[in-house]
């Protein structure tokens, strides 16, 4: 009856089972949890076990302690032996309290298991030949990646390679695996075509935050229950970074930190439940929920598209009108002369206040009302006077904005305007996506169009023949970059017509011939050699010539750093990688070392040298190599803005494992006294991170209105619809997991679009039918939901899904002066699909996942 | 090895479209699974549309609701297929769920189960889909009895392993 095999009962760990501390894989929030091992055939009692939980009795609500159908599994060792796992949250870590998200939760089904739902992981190297893809050795792997990279760097310059990485941590990466990538491509190769796992270049993508000498990352989970006010801008923080909204974040509009904030607070200062504004041109979820727990304290504001810097700067403008800011602040820690130029083109001080209201409004269409609302909400005065505490969060409805330079710089000036950095309850950041965990040699644009850059479009290069061997590691940009249908048919044939080449007359078997010729095959053809390293075969790996089988979270040791409190934990290796599978750091380390040893053996010992430094044996020598490039972190406490937010120096993973849960929050310092390593709770109390300490200023740009590769289809009447796309609850990223979870895949089964009852009837749609989605981008089919959690003439896409994109209409522009894409709006056409392209159709629930209503 | 993992999908997605049909046809009655107690429940004629009944299975401490749907559900009993039962304790973290407008909603952090569905958790922080009731419907008498969990009741280590 049951759509799939459920559980009735689970195995007990014993007392003596093996126990680690790990991270939830997922998002920003950076769960903690606690691992068990144990022997397949053994089992501890109800009463004494390794949870040290009295499992004789019903579990009371609330207790912290789960353990569910999907929190546990059965792994098999190298020694061939059965295992139980058993992924827990841990109850003792101050980020999740016990708690866990419906992704974290099923943190134990995403273990390797030969015949569970799993076993499509790679398992060895693979090469394409001409019916399909052939296991070969690492030997053969290593050898034909460093034979072909050194040729073409000889012979076409290092620019010939291009790559496409992670930069983040979690998802079994962290600063081990980037310490790794950075040593290969940004020492080692040195190609300036490097792009980042989401996005077509190398950059930041706040640096309208950086360059202004504020790190995104700048608040800690406590200021969520502390702050009087809330703001998540472009930021679905119920159903992105789940935990965080509902043990920070819900306790606030609750009223239940009032007893904390009076205790961190002033004396005499008021404290009571927090308000919320949330600035998103949908009612999502983040919003119902808000709404549900006490209305009166949600202020919702549905910006146009693309125009929230002009909302900020109007409500910036509010405060000032009205000083709602800390004159002495302004003056001893920003910067006067720039400030300047933020008065006159931000805050547009020569015009009135009613006129920049007005066309504010005109603009973003936002009443004024609101945008008055929200500047008495983030910046007034308490009674007695009192500054007010403002934490504002943003994220992909930001950094993926229209320009996005300009919407980060508004947002962060906003907020130091009036003073809410730096302070108990204030930060002004991201929300995150994933964790952290950068450590690399510095990257070859160090800034902004007003810092040295911008960086390449890699994706505009290899789709218009540039590159000849295109490396992506843990990425699968077939579906997440944006304009990815025409992106996705441009490597096809760029990789077809290599691999014809190659085929004519047969493909070498020997590596060394093989790679000679690719080498020909370059050449003659435009063809690109594409390489995937990943844990599955993705979308992008049906085009790659070589495919490389990484470890997955669990199966190494990995370090990152959770987004909202920069809390460094060790992610503790507990399992074997499937096959033949290695940690990336050390397939990198591979090529890396073999490049070297080509260069030495034709006595080139400069080019040896740019490939020397990747010799480790560990995961914890590659995490300590890394740490060197951080500097020196022996600093007072009034110095740390001088530290790179991720700074670990002096952190090893012994330390890490002995903290566990409790971990250390970056930048670490060495404390110039002791010799002791202590973290940074919250930044920026005492300077920014400019040369010369003080916060820059920034004069946003002017409203000119939308870009060409959108303007095109306004006032065309084939695509009438505004598109706009985010992420679900359910699922993480490309689903590379989640495709394989009953429970996710049954309840997500499609690309799914969210359209408004009153466009719902003139496109005679109803939940649950099929539309298509077009413009002159491309298509993608998706499943209906009828929703109002979107507004008339705006629909809304999950951006991509296992079985296709919604990134496919999405069009090429990037914001100029950083190259980050504009990948949450563009126009389209909608039309009814006759078809039912998967059957789980019949079962999903089409429930509107929005409304919480008794 | 492209093709493998191809094929791979298929199999999933067919495998759950197997389970899906046999899941809507009624004729197909799960056997109880072992050491579950046969409860009767309540009548047909008793059930109102949309207005649960509260009851415990398959103990005291397992607080359910029996309820009669519009509409005809996955597993449902009855002449229309639309009569269902789930445990009420929110796969999440324990507290109590609700029923309204087709399914249940959790208000400690906002789970909902779809009731219609098999109990999916279609939104929320629920990682498990809500255990389901499994019941048998006399259609001589119109009596309703549980036989059955399928799913593992939250906090607790097997369902029937309470001491």
């Amino acid at each position: 009856m049951s759509l799939f095999k459920r559980k009735d009962s689970l195995p007990i760990p014993p007392v003596d089972s093996e126990k680690y501390t790990t991270v939830c894989q997922y998002c920003s929030a950076g769960c903690g949890y606690n691992v068990y091992v144990w022997p397949e055939n053994r089992s501890g009692t109800a009463r004494s076990n390794a949870f040290k939980v009295d499992l004789t009795k019903q579990a009371q609500l609330m207790s912290g302690f789960s353990y569910t159908e999907t929190m546990h599994n059965v792994i098999t060792r190298k020694n061939g032996k059965k295992y139980n796992l058993a992924i827990i949250p841990a109850k003792e870590s101050r980020i999740n309290k016990g708690d866990y998200s419906i992704r974290g939760g099923t943190n134990a089904m995403t273990a390797y298991t030969p015949t569970g739902i799993t076993k499509s992981r790679l398992k060895d190297p693979l090469l394409r030949k001409n019916n399909g893809f052939v296991p070969i050795s690492w030997d053969a792997a290593v050898e034909i990646i460093a034979t072909l990279t050194k040729s073409s760097i000889d012979k076409y310059g290092a620019d010939s390679i291009a790559m496409k990485f992670y930069d983040h941590g979690s998802s079994g990466l962290g600063f081990e695996d980037n310490w790794g990538a950075g040593k290969l491509f940004l020492s080692g190769i040195k190609t300036q075509y490097l792009s980042i796992h989401n996005r077509p270049a190398y950059n930041s993508e706040v640096w309208g935050s950086r360059e202004r000498g504020m790190h995104e990352l700048n608040y800690d989970v406590d200021d969520a229950r502390l702050a009087d006010t809330v703001v998540l801008w472009g930021a679905n923080a119920y159903e992105g970074a789940t935990v965080f909204y509902t043990e920070h974040i819900m306790p606030n509009l609750r009223g239940s930190s009032v007893e904390e904030k009076q205790k961190e607070f002033e004396a005499g200062e008021p404290a009571e439940a927090g308000n919320i504004i949330i600035i998103d041109p949908r009612k999502n979820a983040t919003i119902t929920v808000s709404q549900d727990i006490n209305a009166e304290k949600v202020l919702h504001i549905r910006p146009n598209l693309g125009t929230d810097w002009i909302l900020a700067n109007a409500i910036a403008r509010v405060a000032w009108e009205n000083k709602w800011y800390d004159n002495d602040f302004l003056q001893k820690r920003t910067d006067l002369k720039t400030f300047e130029e933020y008065k006159t083109k931000s805050l547009q001080l020569s015009k009135s206040l009613t006129a920049l209201l007005a066309e504010a409004e005109n603009i973003t269409g936002v009443p004024v009302k609101q945008i008055e609302q929200a500047a008495e909400w983030m910046a007034k005065p308490k009674a007695g006077n009192f500054k007010r505490r403002t934490l504002t969060l943003y994220e992909k409805g930001i950094i993926w904005n229209m320009k996005n330079y300009d919407q980060v710089a508004a947002i962060a000036q906003l907020n130091v305007l009036t003073h809410n950095v730096g302070r108990v309850g204030t930060g002004c950041g991201r929300l995150g996506g994933h964790q952290e965990g950068y450590v690399r040699p510095p990257a070859p644009t160090p800034g902004s169009i007003y810092a040295g850059g911008p960086p390449k479009n890699v994706d505009k290069y290899i789709t218009g023949g540039g590159g000849k061997i295109y490396w992506v590691g843990a990425t699968d940009p077939y579906l997440s970059t944006p304009n990815s249908q025409f992106f996705k048919k441009t490597i096809h044939n760029r990789a077809t017509n290599l691999l014809g080449y190659l085929e004519q007359g047969g493909i070498p078997a020997d590596p060394k011939a093989y790679a000679a010729k690719v080498l020909e095959a370059f050449e003659k053809t435009n063809g690109l050699f594409v390489i995937v390293q990943d844990i599955y075969m993705t979308h992008t790996a049906q085009d790659a010539m070589l495919i490389l089988p990484a470890a997955g979270w669990g199966e190494a040791v990995d370090t990152s750093v959770n987004c909202h409190s920069r809390l460094l934990r060790i992610y503790d290796k507990f399992m074997d990688a499937p096959g033949i599978a290695l940690p990336d750091w050390k397939i990198l380390a591979l090529v890396g070392n073999k490049l070297k040893a080509l260069y030495a053996a034709e006595g080139n010992k400069e080019m040896a040298e740019r490939f020397s430094g990747m010799d480790w044996k560990t995961d914890a020598e590659v995490f300590l190599a890394g740490s060197h490039e951080f500097g020196d972190n022996k600093v007072a406490e009034a110095d740390e803005a001088k530290l790179s937010a991720e700074c670990y120096k002096g952190v090893t993973h012994e330390i890490l494992r002995k903290l566990g849960n409790e971990g250390i929050q970056t930048p670490v310092r060495q404390d110039p006294a002791t010799g002791k390593l202590i973290g940074t709770k919250r930044r920026y109390k005492y300077s920014f991170a400019s040369k010369d300490g003080l916060f820059k200023w920034y004069g946003t740009d002017a409203w000119t209105g939308y870009p060409a590769e959108v303007s095109k289809y306004i006032n065309n009447p084939t695509y009438p619809y505004w598109f706009t796309t985010g992420r679900s609850q359910h699922v993480w990223q490309t689903m590379y997991h989640d495709k394989l979870i009953p429970e996710k895949y049954l309840s997500l089964p499609l690309p799914y679009l969210e359209v408004h009852p009153e466009d719902a009837v003139k496109l005679n749609l109803k939940s649950g039918d099929m539309a298509e989605v077009f413009n002159e981008e491309g298509s993608c089919l998706a499943l209906v939901y009828v929703s109002d959690a979107t507004k008339p003439g705006l629909v809304f896409g999950i951006m991509y899904h296992a079985k296709g994109s919604m990134n496919n209409v999405i069009s090429s522009y990037t914001d100029p002066k950083t190259t980050i894409p504009w990948l949450k709006g563009t126009k389209v056409g909608v039309k009814k699909y006759n078809g039912t392209p998967d059957e789980a159709i019949k079962t999903v629930s089409l429930l509107p996942n929005n409304n919480f209503t008794m | 090895m492209t093709d493998i993992s191809r094929r791979d999908f298929i199999q999933v997605t067919s495998a759950s479209a197997a389970l899906l049909l046999s899941g809507l046809d009624n004729t197909v009655i799960a056997a109880p699974a072992k050491g579950y107690p046969m409860k009767k429940i309540g009548n047909i004629k008793n059930l109102v549309e949309n207005e649960p009944f509260a009851f415990t299975y398959p103990d005291d401490q397992s607080p359910c609701l029996l309820l009669k749907l519009p509409n005809e559900a996955i597993g449902g009993v009855g002449p229309k297929k639309n009569v269902v039962s789930f445990s009420t304790l929110c796969t999440h973290m324990g507290c109590p769920v609700s029923y309204s407008q087709g399914r249940l909603v959790c208000k400690c952090h906002y789970s909902m189960f779809d009731v219609s569905r098999n109990g999916q958790s279609y939104q929320g922080l629920a990682s498990q889909w809500i255990a389901q009731i499994t019941l048998r419907f006399d259609a001589v008498t119109g009596n309703i009895y549980a036989e059955g969990v399928e799913g593992l009741i939250y906090g607790r280590i097997g369902n029937l392993k309470l001491r």
